[in-house]
């Protein structure tokens, strides 16, 4: 059982193919990184999966569940609504950007979801979300505003936050390109350890090191299609694909 | 938290103490004035014996049936006599423990009516006042003044009372109301979007005067039964419809300006469109809201002068109509100097909400 697989994905904006074709699969407590040069549709993919974006045809299955399928742009199968909702919910995403909400608390960013979402009772969900600052380090800064923590601390938190709603699979677009060099290393270390305890997780990055030390699978993704998928101790030392060579060559070489 | 709050009230300290600070030379002589008007308030004569004061021809023209204005503020006291016959008044001051009459030096006021005419006519003058008739003569006019100004001031309260709850009213239900007619026209729903676009297109392309007469005077040529009685009623329902518009287009801005990572966040959390508005969006935008919405008011305040096209009398129209009943252009020192207080006083309050609302900044 894969717990994501997508089948001949296409996306387009407006006449540029984004996505060409693409099927990819993660299976449960796998964790698969994507890499590629800017443009090649690595953040359309992961958007794709948890519907920020549309796609133009193609289908997406979830835990073995016909998710959605579309077909020229117009959606012809999938789930009932409660069940869909029930299926991205096992989706969660960490974004380059962090995206907290600055109005709430640290807390608060963790409570409001499981709460209003989840309908969990808010007591319940706050012992919940206090563990989960605890795991990623930032019990002391419960009561504090998103604005008031470091770029870091605001990426681990926005790690908390997804993972207070208890998804299956974890989403990372690009989760350390925002952040001051002596800032990435605690962010890749909280992801680390996720990946330690058994959580599945598609992550996009530049930090090769990460993909090679961390992945199960490393994709490797040009211009909308996915040139080559493998371990990383393959792609790493013998790329199949030549254009695998040449980014790799030029990222590594700095 | 607890702390940051108290952080907050330090800051909020410290800027007063700086407020202070930077307009020291106001502030001090705004204390010193008070402080003399309480001292001077306390020495004010008895009303009994400014009564005594009255002159024995109005007692005795009116029967003693002079009335009193029913002014008795701290500093100053006042007696007016009115003769029923001829209209005539005769207005007292008290004032630090002294009694003046104002008004009633007709000898002085005639002489230099004349003195005034004849030079205007380019005639040499007969009968120059002296310099101590001139100096009585101005303290009279002084006097007067300050006795007028007193006396004017219940009916211009009475009329920024209008003013003041028209304002506040439709600019509070249009403010609620607006935020619906905002989400109409971002709504991808375009029948709706082009509906609302409509509504702000009409009452902002077009003069508030008129959406008000036509409330009024218009509906019930239309429809009897859109006739509104009550003159207020209009006033509050044209001025709300006008502010949904304006605050509409206020919203919207802010609306837009939340950044789209706060959508995608939400929507990845599985919040519903509802949901991210209530809880992230628009408590995010009210910060935004605040300087734009302040400005509004003030401008409504200000627009509420209209309403005296249906025969509502509010600040505006009361200023102009003592002006013109009186003659004495006077009048709008006092007028103006309530609109500035109302508006000194919202303004602080908005800047008080800003900060409140900047918290997590
Ligand atoms: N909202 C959009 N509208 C139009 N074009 C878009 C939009 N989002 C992305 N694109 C285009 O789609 C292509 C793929 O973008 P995508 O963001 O998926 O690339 P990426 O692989 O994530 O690159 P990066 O490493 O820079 O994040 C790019 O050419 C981009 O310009
Ligand atoms: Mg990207």
């Amino acid at each position: 059982m894969s717990l994501i697989r997508t089948e001949d994905v296409c996306k387009f904006f407006g006449t540029l193919e984004v996505l060409k074709n693409v099927s990819i699969s993660v299976e449960p407590g796998e964790v698969v990184c994507v890499i590629g040069p800017s443009g090649a549709g690595k953040s359309t993919l992961l958007r794709s999966l948890n519907q920020l974006e549309s796609i133009y045809s193609g289908k997406i299955f979830i835990e073995d569940e016909l998710f959605l399928h579309r077909d020229k742009g117009v959606t012809v199968g999938r789930t009932a609504p409660q069940a869909h909702k029930r299926l991205l919910l096992e989706m969660g995403m960490v974004f380059q950007s962090f995206n907290l909400f600055p109005h709430r608390t640290v807390l608060e960013n963790l409570l409001l979801a499981p709460v209003n979402v989840q309908n969990i009772p808010k007591a319940e969900a706050e012992a919940d979300a206090r563990q989960l600052l605890e795991t990623v380090g930032l019990s002391a800064k419960a009561d504090a505003y998103p604005a008031r923590l470091s770029g870091g601390q605001q990426q681990r938190v926005a790690i908390a936050r997804a993972l207070a709603m208890h998804p299956k699979i974890m989403l990372f677009d690009e989760p350390t390109s925002a952040l001051d060099p002596e800032l990435v290393g605690e962010v890749l270390g909280v992801m680390r350890s996720l990946a330690e305890s058994g959580m599945t997780m598609l992550v996009v990055t530049h930090e090769m090191a990460f993909a090679r030390d961390v992945a199960d699978r490393v994709l490797f993704m040009y211009e909308g299609t996915v040139l080559e998928d493998s371990p990383p101790a393959e792609i790493f030392t013998n790329p199949k694909n030549e254009r695998t060579q040449q980014f790799l060559q030029r990222i590594l070489a700095h | 938290m607890a702390k940051e709050r108290i952080q907050q009230r330090r800051d909020w300290r410290a800027e007063s103490a700086a407020f202070f600070l930077n307009h020291r030379a106001v502030c001090l002589l705004t204390a010193t004035l008070l402080a003399a008007c309480a001292v001077l308030g306390f020495l004010r004569p008895p009303m009994a014996k400014i009564r005594a004061q009255i002159s024995p021809r109005f007692v005795r023209e009116s029967g003693s049936r002079y009335s009193e204005a029913k002014v008795n503020l701290l500093v100053i006291g006042i007696a007016r006599g009115r003769n029923v016959k001829t209209g005539d008044t005769e207005t007292y001051v008290g004032f630090a423990g002294k009694i003046f009459q104002a008004d009633l030096n007709r000898e002085l006021d005639l002489k230099a009516k004349a003195e005034k005419a004849e030079k205007e006519r380019g005639e040499t003058v007969r009968a120059p006042l002296t310099k101590t008739e001139r100096r009585e003569y101005q303290r009279q006019k002084l006097l007067e003044n300050v006795a007028d100004i007193v006396l004017w001031i219940p009916p211009l309260l009475d009329g920024s009372k209008i003013t003041v709850s028209l304002t506040i009213l439709s600019t509070l239900t249009g403010a609620f109301l607006s935020i619906f007619m905002a989400l109409g026209k971002i709504s991808k729903f375009k029948p709706l979007s082009k509906l609302c676009s409509a509504y702000i297109f009409v009452f902002r392309g077009s003069p508030l005067l008129m959406q008000l007469f036509f409330i009024y005077f218009g509906l019930p040529l239309i429809n009897p039964n859109l006739n509104i009685q009550d003159r207020f009623t209009a006033a509050y329902i044209a001025f709300t419809l006008n502010s949904i518009a304006y605050m509409a287009e206020i919203i919207r801005a802010a609306i837009q300006s939340i950044d789209k990572g706060q959508f995608e966040a939400s929507k990845a959390l599985g919040l519903t469109y509802g949901q991210t508005m209530r809880l992230v969006v628009i408590p995010q935008s009210i910060r935004r809201l605040i300087p734009p919405v302040a400005n509004e008011f003030i401008m409504v305040l200000k627009d509420a002068s209209l309403v005296s096209i249906i025969s509502l009398s509010d600040l505006a129209k009361v200023t102009q109509t003592i002006s013109t009943t009186s003659g004495k252009v006077l009048v709008y020192i006092p007028s103006i100097a309530i609109y500035l207080i109302i508006t000194a006083l919202f303004t602080f309050i908005f800047n008080r909400l800003e900060k409140r609302f900047s918290i997590y900044q």
